[in-house]
């Protein structure tokens, strides 16, 4: 590898070769400078984030190694983007070797060097090993970088236009021009710092072409020997090389240090944000709102100081990707809503005045308004809390819960659509958002032909939590008819809580009224505290979610089971007497609380497969399924006649599966939202709108 | 001889159609119980107004002169307050409108007279006044009683006793106004804005929309409705409130009387009192409301407990 | 300036009910209560002055109810304004408006209140006189059923829309002090949050009686109203005939019937 006549110590390449003094200085110098502005860039950064509220760490470990596992391989930037989760993984792991490889120099360099009066390891095979490795990362690099370019000014994706669905193109924050620039500086400053590298090596190779112990071994750095071998046909020759060097070498040096420098104030700094976001995310969060103290003077966000530094953290890792952009239903239907937006007003907002040596007056710090930078009401109404965003974001934003903590004010100042005003007082007055008596409850029971058990007063082994909509909806009515039939005809002892029983609080809890959840919530529990029985079980994804993840913090742990899940159990164990198959081919519509939200994709899917229907996925599925539109409280408000509901949409690329004859739906929302859909697309001739329950009830033999 | 004192009302120089319904029900009292029916007429012009009050079986026009013609409270009080002391009446009637409202709970407050408001039938049992008005928005009635009280004031429920065709030559005299200190003064009308609008309350068929509608986009599956039907559109307070439908479209108290409606379809309107003040006479009313307990359903001919939006999807294929 | 706002719980009777033994009311069993419509509305008004010109604004929720209907001074306060005051005594049983204005009139006087805002009138039993017998109590201007107001503190006259039938409103102005009765559709009310209504709990309701402000116990229930319920019953009409069936069926009755009034079948 190393010619026995060169000293391998003299293999190298030295470092600031023939630099005179005051240029070593003047290096050193800048370096000092832009490490320093890049320190106290980090120290406003996270002074910025101390100025939220305390937030503290659970399962900080599993944080760390569930971040290293998505970082490794690339998965959260993988998914539905195939091609720039490639891309970035070039970029991302040549970054890496090329960090590495400046700190392997610094060290041998500048600490080892000056100790021991030589280079401990940065020369011969050591460092032609380096030299390849480096160069073949600087030219994945630079691939990965220019496909970026690419993928901006060419595909010109949807996803990568910043133009606001929330404003009106008169409006100051309409386009946001300043953050294509800032991409366009992030990509040019690290494009020119790999192409200056490559040139200044090459510029070095001619320079040294005489000494063998340098042009012998060039092609341990093929890319920078190639850029040589071009630049020698141009007939550059040794003297002219070492009259560009100074310039090449400083200009490379000095791009660099504009990286470093800028890194805590651009977007470079998700290379830091990203990773701790990806450490302190909860994936649960959608599932399982974080609590607040209902006891405390406000809650919710109102400043921006009212979120946690988490949250502002979190705003600091988007990266404009848009994938949450792309998967958001409010947004496609042409609400005034994409999760990538609100980040990133919130982010601006949080950056204008937490960046200050000093925190402005509270007027200045207002989420809500009309405000540039500032998030409007009907942004934060239009949400559906399906979960979409939060699910896709590669680095593990949680808009969510940021949502519901600015609805949870609004709540308080009590701003809401008079809709949503009418459904919680319903639901404060009479248990269900309706407004109908309490008694109406168990008024579907009366059309079976024998009687359901009072759990109140007997025994049972399954509890039927059957929630508002079921028990109300006149379609779904006949889902709960079937249902019970299912049970009966199964010889299952169940039995429901009738007019006791009262909204499990899921959608109040989404829109934010924190009191009236607790008060919902406490009041089941204390009804179900009273009943005795073995399993929790409801047709109903909202309270299945609810009754699961959120009352065990108010005390109520219980066993609960989606009906599906239910119905795969007893289909297994042969337990539901099945007279015939169905011969049928469906598409099956994941709910999002039931499917993104507890990660049930397979018992639905299984149960329909045991009674004979074959299913055709629609495009969007299991984590990417397209929400109705209904949930978050969405279900109270009814959506503007003259745009595309999400639920049409998801209608349409249902019905434009060729040779499907049912939408098969798993919720009471999804049910009521898609009867009308179905209706209003036309596609009632072709498609009709079942619960999988009905379909299993088919399936019964007659009487 | 017992007295039944009527204050007849005018507005913008025309005395209220609801004025001669209530004399036609204390000429109605008169019959029953043989008192003597005295109608008081406060106006800047009274004798304009008395000469319409010529009506059969009444017994006297008492005009009052007072400075302005329209309604002022104080002035109004102090007026009927004399009149009783002169006159002391055993009944004093009015229709349920909003200036008697204004006036004659404090009459009634400060002379502590049996006193009641939309009242809807009267009769006596033995000498004991009997008043029949409803509670509970319209499901419960009530019969009231006035245990000594030498005078009861009565306001009327509008469309509930029929006026009165016959002339008569009825004795006119004059009675002179106390003085007043008027506390509140008249700046202006304002007049809901003159559209070339139908009015409702000439229509003959009215289709109505309530509270049921719940969102302003609905509003035009129902314009075509009642456009394919031939009926007019009209409409309950919430949707003219959100503005909706213009103000005239607007049935009930506070709204139009619809006089010439002989059909009368409710879709989403659960019946409120003042709404049904504008429509409960009418001989048809098809009412179709998700809540089988609406009140709407008590006045009702025919009744349809289902969804309206449902209902208005067939119901079109049926007049195409 | 202090305003004063009575507010009332009102009854909602549901399919089934029954008549109190005496015949004279529903059965308390089987009402559901919450706070009568109108009364949102006036102290949303309260509300929004006090809001506007800040601590020169003092506002003030009455109720005249027992124990259960601190929840409706409650709701009040979780909206705004710092403490309540609730009057009951099992002889205010029966009182009508007359009787309920007594108490509110001794109320503002012992207040020094500047306005009192009633509702127009109350859902339950529709008399929409209780305001305007407290201005006779209290010999204060007074406007009914108003729909617009303009109010500044210390003022010595307001303006006011009347609104009157037919759409008509009528521009008046009122001298101070005044009661006003607040019709629906003058503002928007706000939500009142749960855990604001819990909230409130902290803040003071001072509980009267009316023998506190000199009243006598024949000058309030039944015994100081200016009616007496003689019966109460469901009225006898005419059930409306219900058309049963599917929609489809329901819809073509309907047709049928519309055609054969319109004489065109």
């Amino acid at each position: 590898m190393i010619n026995p006549e060169h000293d391998a110590q003299v293999v190298t390449r030295i470092v600031q070769q023939d630099f005179p003094l005051w240029m070593s200085v003047t290096f050193y110098l800048a370096a000092f400078v832009s490490t320093a502005i890049f320190f106290y860039g980090c120290y406003i950064q996270v002074r910025k984030y101390n100025r939220g509220q305390p937030f503290s760490l659970t399962h900080i470990k599993k944080g760390i190694v569930d971040m290293i596992k998505d970082l490794l391989s690339h998965r959260t930037l993988r998914r539905r983007d195939r091609s720039a989760g490639l891309m970035h993984a070039l970029i991302f792991f040549s970054f890496v070797l090329l960090f590495i490889g400046t700190v392997t120099i610094t060290l041998d360099y500048d600490i080892l060097r000056p100790i021991t009066g030589r280079m401990i390891f940065w020369y011969g095979e050591f460092y032609l090993w380096f030299s390849f490795v480096l160069d073949i990362a600087g030219l994945a690099f630079a691939i990965g970088l220019l496909y970026m370019m690419y993928r901006r000014k060419w595909m010109a994706l949807p996803k990568l236009n910043y133009a606001r669905s929330d404003r009106t193109q008169e409006e100051p924050d309409y386009d946001r021009s300043w953050y294509r620039f800032e991409d366009w500086l992030f990509l040019w400053n690290l494009v020119i710092i790999m192409i200056t590298g490559y040139v200044l090596e090459a510029d070095r190779l001619i320079w040294l072409q005489d000494d063998p112990t340098v042009w012998d071994y060039r092609w341990w750095s093929p890319v920078g020997t190639l850029f040589a071998e071009a630049m020698k046909s141009m007939y550059l020759t040794s003297e002219g090389a070492e009259s560009f060097r100074y310039f090449l070498w400083w200009f490379h040096a000095l791009t660099a240090f504009l990286f470093v420098s800028l890194l805590p104030f651009t977007k470079a700094k998700h290379i830091f944000t990203a990773l701790v976001s990806l450490v302190v995310r909860n994936r649960r969060s959608p599932a399982r709102l974080p609590i607040t103290d209902a006891t405390a003077e406000s809650i919710g966000v109102r400043s921006i100081t009212d979120f946690n530094w988490k949250q502002l953290l979190h705003t600091d890792a988007c990266t404009k990707c848009g994938r949450c952009h792309e998967a958001c239903p409010a947004n496609a239907s042409g609400f005034p809503l994409s999760p990538r937006d609100m980040i990133l007003s919130l982010r601006e907002l949080s950056n204008n005045t937490l960046q200050k040596i000093k925190i402005p007056e509270a007027p200045l710090l207002k989420v809500v308004g009309d405000g540039v930078n500032q998030i409007r009401p009907e942004t934060l109404w239009s949400c559906r809390t399906c979960g979409a965003c939060q699910e896709i974001c590669p680095v593990g934003i949680e808009h969510v819960p940021m949502m519901v903590d600015i609805r949870r004010a609004l709540i308080e100042e009590g701003e809401m659509d008079p809709a949503v005003q009418t459904a919680l007082q319903n639901l404060q007055k009479k248990g269900n958002s309706i407004g109908e008596n309490k008694r109406k409850r168990a008024a579907w029971t009366k059309k079976l032909d024998f009687d359901i058990k009072d759990a109140r007063k007997k025994p049972v082994d399954l509890l039927w939590f059957v929630g508002d909509y079921a028990s109300l909806d006149p379609r779904y009515q006949k889902v709960c008819q079937s249902f019970a039939r299912i049970l009966k005809t199964s010889g299952v002892d169940f039995g429901i809580l009738f007019e006791s029983e009262m909204s499990a609080g899921n959608d109040v809890r989404r829109v934010g009224e924190e009191g009236l959840f607790e008060y919902l919530a406490e009041n089941n529990i204390k009804t179900l505290a009273d009943c005795d029985f073995s399993r929790i079980v409801t047709t109903d994804p909202h309270s299945f979610n609810t009754l699961k993840n959120e009352y065990s913090e108010l005390g109520g742990n219980y066993d609960v089971l989606h009906a599906t899940q239910l119905v795969r159990q007893m289909l297994t164990d042969s337990q539901i007497p099945l007279a015939r198959k169905l011969s049928k081919r469906v598409t099956y519509h994941d709910s999002c609380h039931l499917g993104r939200l507890n990660k049930e994709y397979d018992a639905p899917r299984e149960v329909l497969g045991s009674i004979g229907v074959e299913i055709v996925e629609m495009p969007r599925n299991r984590d990417n399924a397209f929400c109705c539109g209904a949930g978050g409280g969405r279900i109270w408000t009814p959506d503007p006649i003259d745009i595309e509901k999400p639920s049409e949409l998801r209608m349409k690329e249902a019905a434009s599966i060729e040779g499907i004859d049912a939408f098969v739906v798993n919720c009471p929302k999804c049910m009521n939202m898609f009867e009308d859909a179905v209706k209003s697309t036309g596609s009632d001739d072709k498609l009709e709108v079942i619960e999988i329950i009905e379909l299993v009830e088919n399936c019964l033999a007659d009487d | 001889m017992n007295k039944i004192m009527v204050i007849a009302e005018h507005r913008l120089g025309e005395l209220t159609a609801a004025t001669f319904e209530v004399i036609a029900a204390a000429v109605e009292l008169k019959q029953t119980k043989g008192f003597s029916v005295n109608v008081a007429v406060l106006a800047s012009n009274p004798a304009e107004f008395s000469a319409k009050l010529n009506i059969a079986g009444v017994d006297e026009i008492i005009e009052v002169l007072i400075q302005e013609n329209q309604f002022q409270t104080d002035t109004y009080e102090a007026v009927i307050n004399s009149l009783l002391d002169e006159y002391a009446p055993s009944v004093v009637l009015t229709s349920n409108s909003i200036d008697a409202w204004s006036c004659m709970p404090i009459i009634a407050a400060k002379r502590q007279c049996g006193f009641a408001t939309d009242v809807f039938a009267l009769n006596y049992d033995g000498d004991d006044l009997i008043a029949t008005r409803a509670a509970y928005g319209e499901k419960m009635h009530v019969d009231l009683e006035f245990p000594d009280k030498e005078t009861v004031l009565i306001t009327l429920r509008g469309n509930t006793y029929k006026p009165i065709e016959q002339e008569a030559s009825v004795p006119v005299s004059s009675f002179s106004a106390p003085s007043v200190n008027a506390r509140t003064t008249h700046k202006r009308f304002i007049e809901p804005e003159t559209t070339s609008d139908v009015d409702i309350a000439q229509a003959e068929l009215l289709l109505s929309i309530g509270r049921g509608i719940e969102n302003e986009d609905n509003i035009e599956q129902f314009e075509e409705l009642a456009d394919t039907m031939g009926f007019t559109l009209g409409c309950s307070r919430p949707i003219a409130d959100n503005g909706w439908l213009p103000k005239s479209r607007q049935v009930g108290q506070s709204g139009k009387i619809v006089v010439a409606c002989n059909t009368y379809l409710a879709f989403g309107i659960s019946g409120s009192v003042q709404h049904m003040a504008g429509m409960k006479h009418v001989p048809n009313i098809i009412a179709v409301n998700t809540d089988a307990e609406a009140s709407i359903f008590i006045i009702a001919k025919y009744g349809v407990v289902a969804d309206m939006f449902e209902i208005a999807d067939e119901l079109i294929n049926h007049f195409e | 300036m202090k305003i004063l706002v009575p507010v009332k719980q009102v009854g909602i009777i549901d399919e089934d009910y029954e008549i109190r033994d005496d015949g004279k009311n529903v059965d308390v069993d089987f009402l559901d209560y919450e706070i009568n419509e109108w009364d949102n509305y006036s102290w949303e008004l309260a509300l929004n002055l006090q809001e506007t010109y800040g601590e020169a604004v003092e506002i003030v929720p009455l109720t005249v109810g027992p124990d259960e209907a601190e929840d409706v001074l409650l709701n009040c306060l979780a909206k705004g304004g710092e403490r309540g005051i609730r009057v009951w005594d099992d002889a205010l049983v029966d009182s009508d408006s007359m009787a309920i204005a007594q108490v509110i009139a001794k109320v503002a006087e012992h207040e020094n209140a500047d306005y009192v805002l009633t509702g127009t009138l109350s859902s339950d039993h529709s008399f929409a006189a209780t305001g305007m017998c407290v201005a006779g109590l209290l010999n204060w201007a007074h406007a009914a059923v108003v729909s617009k107001v303009d109010i500044t503190p210390d003022a010595q006259q307001i303006t006011v829309n009347r609104e009157l039938e037919a759409g008509i409103e009528e521009e008046i102005t009122v001298e101070s002090p005044a009661v006003l009765s607040i019709q629906l559709g003058i503002n928007e009310p706000r939500y009142a949050s749960l855990r604001g209504i819990k909230q409130a709990k902290a803040k003071p309701v001072e509980v009267m009686s009316h023998k506190d402000f000199g009243l006598t116990d024949a000058e309030v229930g039944e015994m100081g109203s200016l009616s007496k319920v003689r019966k109460m019953y469901a009225p006898e009409h005419s059930q409306a005939e219900l058309i049963e069936g599917t929609v489809a069926e329901q819809a073509k009755r309907i047709a049928e019937i519309v055609k054969e009034l319109k004489g065109d079948t």
